[in-house]
This record gives C-alpha cells, structure tokens and sequence, in this order.
C-alpha cells in the first residue's frame, strides 16, 4: 500500500520531492533542478516546466527514490491539504524522540 | 528460546548475501526502486515518510540479553538511538540508512535474528502470549508449537506469494493475551484428557474491515496441525481474491464464502492430502523443539519472599508499581515482571539503546536470559525471583522504566502515526501523550482499573483501534486531523470489534472526550471491581455517547 497522493492542477505551483537512495534522506529539487536536504531550498514549478522537472527527477532515480509532486505555494511554502504530512515530512517528527522521559 | 541449526544459519548467512548484492546493485543504479522494492520488502525494509524502517523479526517476542544487546548496538550505530516494539511483537527501527542495512542483518545473523517475512504477502512472525512458559493459568508452554509454525512456515514456497499478508498467533491460556481471534489463524491450545490439540479459529483480522474469527475445528490434534494448517493455506490460497487488495485478506474469504462452507473446503482439501503429502513431523524432532523451551532451573523458593515484603513496607513507589505491574508465575516465589514502556507523555513502545542494555542486564541477571516483547508495545521479564525483585526495580527506575501502569489507561497501543508512517492520515503518539496528561495522577489512574485504549492514525489499524475498550482511529478532514472514537472493543477470549460513537472529533478535543467516557464509567459502575468493559457490557453505549455528544 502507498499514501494517497493528490491530482494538482497544472497551474498549481509545486514542488518536487524525493528520498535520497542510499541513506533514505528527504530532499526537495531546487529551482536549478539540483537536490537539497533542506526544504527551504526547494523550487516551486508550474505547468509544462513542473512536468518537466518531475520528469528530469524521474531519470535520476539511481541517486533519489520515488520523486512526486506537493503542493507548495509560489513563494515555495508549503501548502495544500498534504500540508500536515508535509511539513512533517519537511521538519521531523512532531514529538521528541528517542529521549528517556 | 529457539536455536538455529547449520542449515539456519547457512541460510540466514545466504540471504544476508544476497540482499547486500541487491542493495548493491540499487545503489549503482543497475536496478531501480521498482525492480527493487519486492526484493527490499522481502527483507523487512519499508521506505517511511523520513528514511528507511527496518523490521526485525522477533519470533513470538523471545529475546536473550545477547539478542536485546544487539538491537541496542544497531539502535546505537546505525539509528538514532532508539527501536520501536510493535504489536506483532517485533522491533522497527525508523532511521537506518539503506547502504547499512545489509551489514545491520549481518550483525542480527550473528545473533540467530533477521528481517525475513517481516513484510510481504507472506505468513508473518508468529505471535504469542507474552507470559508463555510463566503463566500460572496456561495449561502448557505454547512457544514449542509456535516454533514449529516458524519453522513449517519459514521460506515455505508454496506460501510465499499468498494473496496478502498472513498472521498467525497462538495461545495456551484460558484468557487470550495474545488476540488469536483477530489474526488469520489463531489457535488455542487446549487438552482432552491427555491428548493436546488446537481449537482453531480463521479469518479475523482488523484493517479496514475488522473481523473476528470463525473457529473452524473445536480440536486439531497437534500430530495433525501442520497439515490443517496446509489445507486452510490451500483453500485460501487457490480461493482468496488476488483482484482487489483490500478483499484479498482471508477474512473477505471466510465471509463471502460462509463459515460453514469455507470449514467444508478445508475438510475436504485436508481429506484429499495423500500420505505422501503429510508432514509427517517424527516424535524426536518434537522432542528436539520442546527441549528448547524447557523450564529453567528455578530455585525451590516459598511462595512469599520477606525481602519482598520489606521493600514494599519502606518504599510506597515500589509497592505501587508492584502492585500493578507483576502477573502471577506458575512457580512459587517467582513473578513475570511488565516493564512499562508507556511513559507518561513519551512515545508509546520506545526503547533507547541505553534501556535495552539495562533490560539485558536485568535479564542476564535476574532474568534466566529471557525477555519477551508484548504485542501491547511493553516488554516483560518472565522470571524473576520476588527476592530480586527490588533491585530490579531500583534499575529499572533508574533507567526510567518503572512507570506503573501495566493493562490501565495510560498503557495504550499507539501505531507510529502520520510522525512517521508513509500510510498514516493523522497523528497517534501526541493524542497518546496528550490523554495520558489527564490521567498521570496514578491514584486516579489506579482507581479507573484496566481499560484499553488503542489508537493508529489509519484505517489499516496497526493500532488495534477496532479492538480497544476505547478505540481511537485518526482520520484526515481535507488536510485536518480527526480522530474517531468506538467503545467496547476487546482482543481477549470474548473478542468483539468496537462501536463507532459518532461524528469524529478534533485533535484538541480527544482527551476531553476521553475524560468524559470514563467519568461516565466511574458514575456508572455497580462498585471499584467492576471494570469499564464489564460496565460497558452492563449498561450498553448510549449513556456514554450521549456523555460525549451532549454539548451538540
């Protein structure tokens, strides 16, 4: 079983994000089609340019694992109604861990 | 506790290999994650929201100290710090990075542990009663059969591609620990006379379509359980529905065929196995397998320990947890000790790397080298001499594992949740945490009794929401966690699946409601003896729905 992922409009401006293979780190693609382990850095992409991001991501799945699309607004925050998951995604698990209570 | 042989460990060793090879080759890109992805589940590896999970098979939740040091080694080099106990009694790891993986197997091989069938449309580790082997009221050790089951169901080839996943759990008491009635096969050991047999019930299970089991047999006798087994494996698999994954569990074949007529399928497959066919598993190597799971040599002990008395005179926190957190043991001056990890407001089946290696100690110790995983997230110490009992305490509290809440309301079974899980709608652990605050007050909390919550932040119910006595399901409201409350499920000998209350509710809301229900409980019930789910049964659902639902 997979998570559902959301249709997005072509006009809806998104991001384009992914697991790095060997170590399993998230990275979000740059707005130069590069890879960053910090969500800040990503680039937001629409229409045929987006397609075509997610399409170069696609030919790169030696390095990263499974790239798709999320929601993120033009200026490249986080949006849509993923934004729960993704920004979890994005800034870790909501709750300290790992810590003895 | 179970050995390998030369051809296990050869085989083990094999597949650690080959997975390496695999992990290789991905990694240089000679496979891609399609190609790769059966091959990495067959393996245990999941890819998660954040990274990678690894899960490690525990079989029916046996550890020794030299298994849970090792977990604490790979928790402590190749994760962050920590493993997570999961309610098939195995252990996750949430952090490991792919190109380790392969030498984390190597290091689990090396002490007779692996990831095999811990995923996959397979037949999964098989579960137990945590206290096996301890119980007073087990009429004997099931871990002997159960170990049978690993071994018949292990790299079985006919059984490897099954419809969907395949989870198998057994029981020797009267009062069920260990669910059976909610897994695709559960069987429960029972006696005629002398002759041991298998009551055997099929097609439960939880998910998006709960059921309980359908017994099929009243008794199997255990010269003829491999081969029942072999003929409900068959009907399912000739007759389970391979078109639609969310009907392809046994449960959809057992309902949509009728009880009566999927038990005749498997007479009649059974029936028709030639002699040649039959396991026919020799006497010795029956033998062989129970010889392993013999007792340990307890000392010759009066049933009460004045060492014991004592030091629940002088210290009140320790008589407390005591008091709470001990089951009775079939061996005088011995008690099975729970070692609680629920934390009020920690992560729910967490253990650092640091406890692990005090829960090793103690077992090593204290302990005859045993330690159990529950399926309720906690871990248990199946034999420690009531004499021992506070120093164990003292280094459990030390550790901060002394919280005393073992089967009450803060002790919940929560899934990973949306923190971590790729599947998740909605959070688990902080609406964990967040009840457990309104129930931290022990005295309040002891004064409620044994009461179940389970929450999974999804409909596939790793959380064993359905059979919780409060049952709480996270769902997603375009983008907004909600959260579902059902009452007066339960996993034991009465199994049932709970009743959803109502309009789902509000994260912030939770606790409240929760409060609520069990405030109604507390008005409710005849006196302190009687237990929420035996007020529940009493009195019905609609005072507490309308407890919950009355400012609407």
């Amino acid at each position: 079983m997979t998570s559902v992922r959301p249709k997005l409009k072509p006009e809806t401006p998104k991001a384009i994000t992914a697991w790095r293979t060997a170590s399993g780190q998230n990275v979000w693609m740059t707005a130069d089609g590069g890879w960053s382990e910090d969500p800040a850095d990503l680039g937001a992409f629409t229409g045929d340019a987006a397609e075509t991001a997610l399409a170069d991501a696609k030919t790169q799945e030696r390095e990263i694992t499974d790239p798709y699309f999320m929601e993120v607004t033009e200026d490249g925050k986080i949006a849509g109604r993923e934004t729960l998951r993704e920004s979890i995604r994005a800034n870790g698990p909501t709750i300290p861990y790992g810590v003895i209570i | 506790m179970y050995r390998y042989d030369q051809f296990d460990a050869q085989i083990v060793n094999d597949r650690v290999d080959q997975f390496r090879s695999q992990v290789d080759r991905r990694l240089s890109g000679d496979i891609l994650e399609d190609e790769f992805k059966p091959l990495r589940l067959q393996n245990g590896v999941y890819l998660q929201l954040h990274a990678y999970m690894l899960r490690v098979a525990i079989p029916y939740g046996q550890l020794d100290s030299a298994k849970m040091r090792k977990l604490g080694v790979i928790a402590r080099d190749f994760d962050r710090g920590y493993g997570h106990m999961t309610t098939r009694q195995n252990i996750q790891f949430n952090w490991v990075a792919l190109k380790d993986i392969p030498d984390v197997l190597e290091q689990l091989a090396e002490v007779e542990l692996h990831a095999i069938q811990t995923s996959g449309n397979c037949i999964r580790n098989t579960t137990s009663d945590h206290f096996a082997g301890a119980t007073k009221d087990e009429i004997m050790d099931p871990r002997p059969w159960c170990e049978i089951i690993r071994q018949w169901s292990t790299f079985h080839p006919e059984f490897a591609f099954l419809p969907r996943k395949f989870k198998i759990a057994v029981t020797a008491a009267e009062h069920d620990r260990a669910a059976i009635r909610v897994h695709d096969i559960g069987l429960h050991m029972r006696k005629r006379g002398d002759q041991v047999g298998f009551e055997v019930h099929v097609g439960g299970g939880q998910g998006r379509t709960p059921v309980i089991a359908t017994m099929v047999n009243e008794f199997v006798p255990e010269a003829e359980l491999l081969d029942y087994l072999e003929a409900i494996m068959r009907v399912y698999n000739r007759f389970g529905r391979r078109d639609n994954k969310y009907k392809a569990r046994i449960k959809i074949l057992v309902t949509e065929t009728g009880a009566e007529e999927f038990t005749r399928l498997v007479q009649e497959e059974y029936a028709a196995q030639h002699d040649a066919e039959k396991i026919d598993l020799p006497q010795a190597e029956i033998d062989r397998i129970h010889a392993y799971f013999a007792p340990p040599a307890f000392a010759d002990k009066p049933a009460t320990s004045d060492a014991f008395e004592r030091a629940k005179a002088a210290d009140s926190k320790f008589a407390t947890w005591a008091g709470v957190n001990l089951h009775p043991h079939k061996v005088d001056g011995y008690t099975s000790v729970t070692i609680s990890l629920k934390p009020i407001g920690g992560l729910a089946g967490d253990a650092t790397d640091s406890q692990m290696m005090v829960m090793a100690h103690l077992a090593e110790t204290y302990g005859f080298d045993d330690i159990r995983v529950t399926h309720a997230q906690n871990v248990v110490l199946p034999h420690i001499a009531l004499d021992d009992l506070y120093d164990v305490y003292r280094e459990l509290d030390a550790a901060g594992m002394s919280t005393a809440n073992e089967s009450l309301i803060t002790d919940m079974i929560v899934c990973p949740g949306l923190d971590y899980c790729n599947l998740a709608n909605a959070r688990s652990i902080p609406v964990g945490q967040e009840i457990q605050k309104v129930f931290a007050d022990g005295d309040y909390e002891r004064d409620i009794g044994k009461l179940h919550i389970n929450i999974s932040g999804c409909i596939n119910a790793c959380g064993h929401h359905h059979v919780g006595h409060i049952g709480i399901l996270g769902v997603d409201r375009k983008g907004e966690e909600f959260y579902q409350i059902s009452l007066g499920g339960r996993a034991d000998e009465k199994a049932r699946v709970g009743d959803i209350m109502g309009k789902a509710l509000k994260f912030d809301e939770v606790p409240g409601a929760v409060k609520t229900i069990v405030d109604t409980y507390r008005g409710l019930r005849t006196n302190s003896d009687e237990k929420f789910i035996d007020t529940l049964e009493r009195v019905g659902h609609e005072p507490f729905k309308e407890a919950i639902y009355a400012a609407d």
